[in-house]
């Protein structure tokens, strides 16, 4: 922490030089549902694509962490205890703090720290779910797979991802469902997206700006949610598929 | 370092450290108590059960900013609106975990606790609850810390608490009074994980832990 | 005695009964066992007699009282309980899974754990060795003993068991099922046994009661007479083709008229007095020879009881019953 010579703390407040037009003060109702007409293309639309593009970076990044440090978790057991607990201190780090503490080791406002913060979140959730994905794969499976030939690698990509996909897919749901909320936060060091609408509303008592944000955010994760929880469906179609009712 | 130290000799930085946990442990403990009742009430039926779960996860889902801010015009600003916000936060893991976890209690423990004549209630109390306690600690948790890291957004709803600190250093311009703020309920959060995660353990059953001992073994 | 008079049970939304109009008496100390293919209504049968399941026609009788004349779970903590898996609560010690029903009864701690440890003596379980132990720690048998133990705590005169031998291996199963039969000598309950084995119904029961598909009544009979006079051709392929050679396994060589054994016994292969007849059949066939050299333990040379033959095997597979030793 001894890097914060220099705390780029002076470009903080940028949030608060309004970007909004600021006619609107003057309330008209509760919502204002002619600002929003106004206002929709060019505020709300951009600041809901930018939360969606900052969760999708970071979800990809953390995957691309997440799968080949869980494949080796379940390879060499050893691993897991440290991984989990490492990535479980960041889980447990509130994203409050933690976008300080990105700040004050020197990252400046803007969407690398949002990024980062964002990718250490899922980083537990995604590790624990390829492990006990790859888990699930009965060894008999793995067995009769390694007695028809294939090798290592064929029985690693062909039999056990597939097989444990749903769960990693299961992972994917929560940390979307995190990343999502988590990024609303991220606006406050300058992550964009639907946070901005938020706190600019707040900070200017502007209800119609930030319930738009809200409501949106939660729409977003709400649907996120429920497309992963089909996907994670259809990806399994053998665990809906058994005899019977259930 | 100093400039660190400073602020945590604050006098209002101890009030409002106070007000962080007050928000912390009244929220979780009345998620608590509201989504146990929840739980038992839907215990019986399988498609209340079903609908508590999906109410819980939609819950889940929801950002907390998101919860205090979409309160804010309901009930407006202060300490107990944030409380009322947080509460909600805190219901949907316990819920979930503890109609999932009162649900999965093996049928045929079940079975047998009826057919030896135990009473609903007598089953709920001597056979569902011990057995899902495990579980139903691991919901209480995740909500207690979720609570915690939450209860930093109640700033932004006029609830105080160390929230107040981060913004505070962005508003002046001085990070080192963020990264008080930070500290603490960094601090907060991990006592509380570290916490309960004892508690959990000390909750689970000796019989449980060496059955789950036993599966692992397999 | 436990009275079935008219009993039907339909359950809501199916057009069919599970079980329809069943009536028959079960003895004072008899093992009865409920029998047939899967969904035949047994399980539901039973678990009408303690009411988790109720009868939407007739009415069960026990010991002439009507098993509705008090609340359901007054009426499980008077009949003993045990199933396959067992059930036992996970959370709770081996003494406190089979103090569970003193308990609820309100016994003192001091009986419930003197209890306890009899109960486990019984089952051959050494409580000193196992009363503090949890389910976890114990094997499928040492469990299904812990769940008989359990079901006969309070001293009910009734029991209900379902396949209560049926989640472990055949080795256990039958010495599992030889230590009951050996316990109930003594304790003489009357116990309503539910199995989908027939050969385990053979074994177990004092009376079988067949039930076939929609819940009907096809027998209800000793062995013996189920296997000699199949009531229908359902309950004769249900006991299965070689229900003469079922019939043999009945009875004990011991039990049987014996013909001397005069001339050279040393050729002869050697027959157990504690055998079942099948026994001997296999033994006398597998050795080429036509009779076998009765013995009894501890005695395999000299000191025979006579001799048995393929003849009198055969007579006894087609004539009249034997009684059970």
């Amino acid at each position: 922490m001894d890097s914060a010579d220099d705390p780029p703390t002076s470009t903080l407040a940028f949030l608060f030089q309004a970007e909004f037009a600021s006619e609107e003060q003057q309330q008209k109702g509760f919502i204002d549902w002619e600002w929003l007409g106004e206002n929709f293309t060019e505020d709300v639309v951009p600041a809901f694509l930018q939360h969606i593009y900052l969760c999708a970076v970071a979800l990809a990044i953390a995957l691309a962490i997440s799968l080949p440090l869980g494949i080796l978790a379940a390879r060499y057991r050893g691993l897991y205890g440290p991984f989990t607990a490492i990535t479980g201190f960041f889980y447990t780090i509130p994203s409050f703090a933690m976008f300080i503490f990105l700040l004050a080791i020197g990252f400046s406002v803007g969407v690398t720290p949002a990024i980062i913060a964002l990718v250490l979140y899922s980083l537990l959730i995604l590790i624990r779910n390829v492990v006990t994905g790859l888990d699930s794969v009965p060894p008999e499976t793995k067995d009769a797979a390694r007695g028809m030939g294939l090798t290592d690698r064929q029985i690693l990509w062909r039999v056990e991802l597939p097989l444990a996909l749903p769960v990693i897919v299961a992972g994917m749901r929560i940390a979307v469902v995190t990343v999502i909320g988590i990024a609303v936060i991220a606006s406050y060091i300058g992550g964009g997206g639907l946070g901005t609408l938020i706190f600019s509303g707040i900070t200017r008592n502007f209800p119609t700006l930030y319930v738009t944000g809200a409501v949106l955010a939660t729409l977003l994760a709400i649907s996120a949610d429920l497309l992963f929880v089909r996907t994670e469906r259809l990806l399994s179609p053998w665990a809906h598929r058994t005899r019977g009712a259930r | 370092m100093d400039r660190i130290l400073d602020v945590f000799q604050r006098r209002d930085f101890i009030a409002n450290f106070i007000i962080h946990i007050e928000l912390s442990v009244l929220a979780t403990l009345f998620g608590l108590v509201i989504a146990m009742l929840v739980a038992i009430l839907v215990n019986r039926s399988d498609t209340a059960s079903t609908i508590a779960i999906n109410i819980g996860n939609i819950g889940r889902a929801v950002p907390s900013l998101c919860i205090l801010v979409l309160m804010l015009p309901i009930a407006g600003l202060g300490f107990d609106n944030a409380l009322f916000a947080l509460t909600l936060l805190a219901i949907s893991p316990i819920l979930i975990n503890a109609v999932v976890g009162l649900r999965q209690v093996n049928a045929q423990i079940i079975d047998a606790a009826r057919g030896m004549g135990l009473s609903g209630r007598q089953i709920l109390s001597g056979i569902q609850l011990p057995i899902a306690a495990p579980i139903i600690f691991a919901g209480i948790r995740t909500s207690a810390v979720q609570v915690v890291a939450s209860a930093t957004l109640a700033t932004f709803i006029g609830g105080g608490g160390l929230g107040d600190y981060i913004v505070e250093g962005f508003q002046r311009g001085d990070i080192y009074i963020s990264l008080a703020g930070a500290l603490a309920v960094a601090f907060l959060a991990i006592i509380t994980e570290v916490g309960f995660g004892t508690l959990q353990r000390t909750f689970t059953p000796k019989g449980l832990r060496l059955a789950q001992a036993r599966a692992r073994a397999k | 005695m436990i009275e079935f008079k008219g009993v039907s049970k339909t359950y809501p939304g199916m057009d069919t009964p599970v079980v329809r109009d069943l009536s028959f008496t079960i003895e004072d100390g008899e093992i009865c066992v409920l029998v047939g293919p899967s969904g035949c209504g047994k399980t539901t049968s039973m678990r009408m007699i303690n009411r988790l399941i109720e009868p939407t026609e007739g009415e069960i009788l026990i010991d002439g009282q009507d098993n509705t004349s008090m609340s359901g779970t007054q009426l499980r903590r008077k009949i003993g309980y045990a199933i396959q898996q067992t059930g036992l609560f996970p959370h709770r010690t081996i003494a406190d899974n089979i103090g569970t029903v003193p308990g609820l009864l309100g016994w003192d701690k001091a009986r419930i754990a003197s209890r306890a440890d009899e109960l486990l003596d019984l089952v051959g379980l050494a409580p000193d060795q196992y009363r503090d132990r949890y389910p976890a720690e114990l094997s499928g048998g040492q469990q299904q003993r812990v769940g008989v133990a359990r079901a006969l705590a309070a001293d009910p005169p009734v029991m209900l068991m379902d396949e209560p031998f049926g989640a472990v291996d055949p080795i256990t199963r039958d010495r599992l099922q030889n230590e009951f039969l050996h316990i109930q000598e003594d304790i003489k309950k009357t116990i309503v046994f539910v199995t989908h084995d027939i050969d385990e119904g053979i074994k177990m029961g004092d009376k079988i009661a067949i039930l076939k598909e929609g819940g009907i009544l096809a027998q209800y009979d000793t062995p013996e007479n189920i296997l000699v006079k199949p009531a229908s051709e359902f309950v004769q392929s249900f006991v299965g083709g070689d229900r003469v050679l079922k019939r043999l396994s009945l009875t004990r060589v011991g039990d049987v008229d014996l013909e001397p054994a005069n001339g050279n016994g040393n050729a002869l292969p050697r027959i157990n007095a504690e055998w079942t007849l099948r026994d001997a059949l296999s033994e006398i066939i597998g050795a080429g020879a036509d009779r076998g050299l009765v013995v009894t333990d501890g005695e395999s040379n000299g000191g025979s009881r006579g001799a048995i033959t393929l003849d009198s095997i055969r007579k006894i597979s087609h004539g009249a019953v034997v009684p059970r030793g």
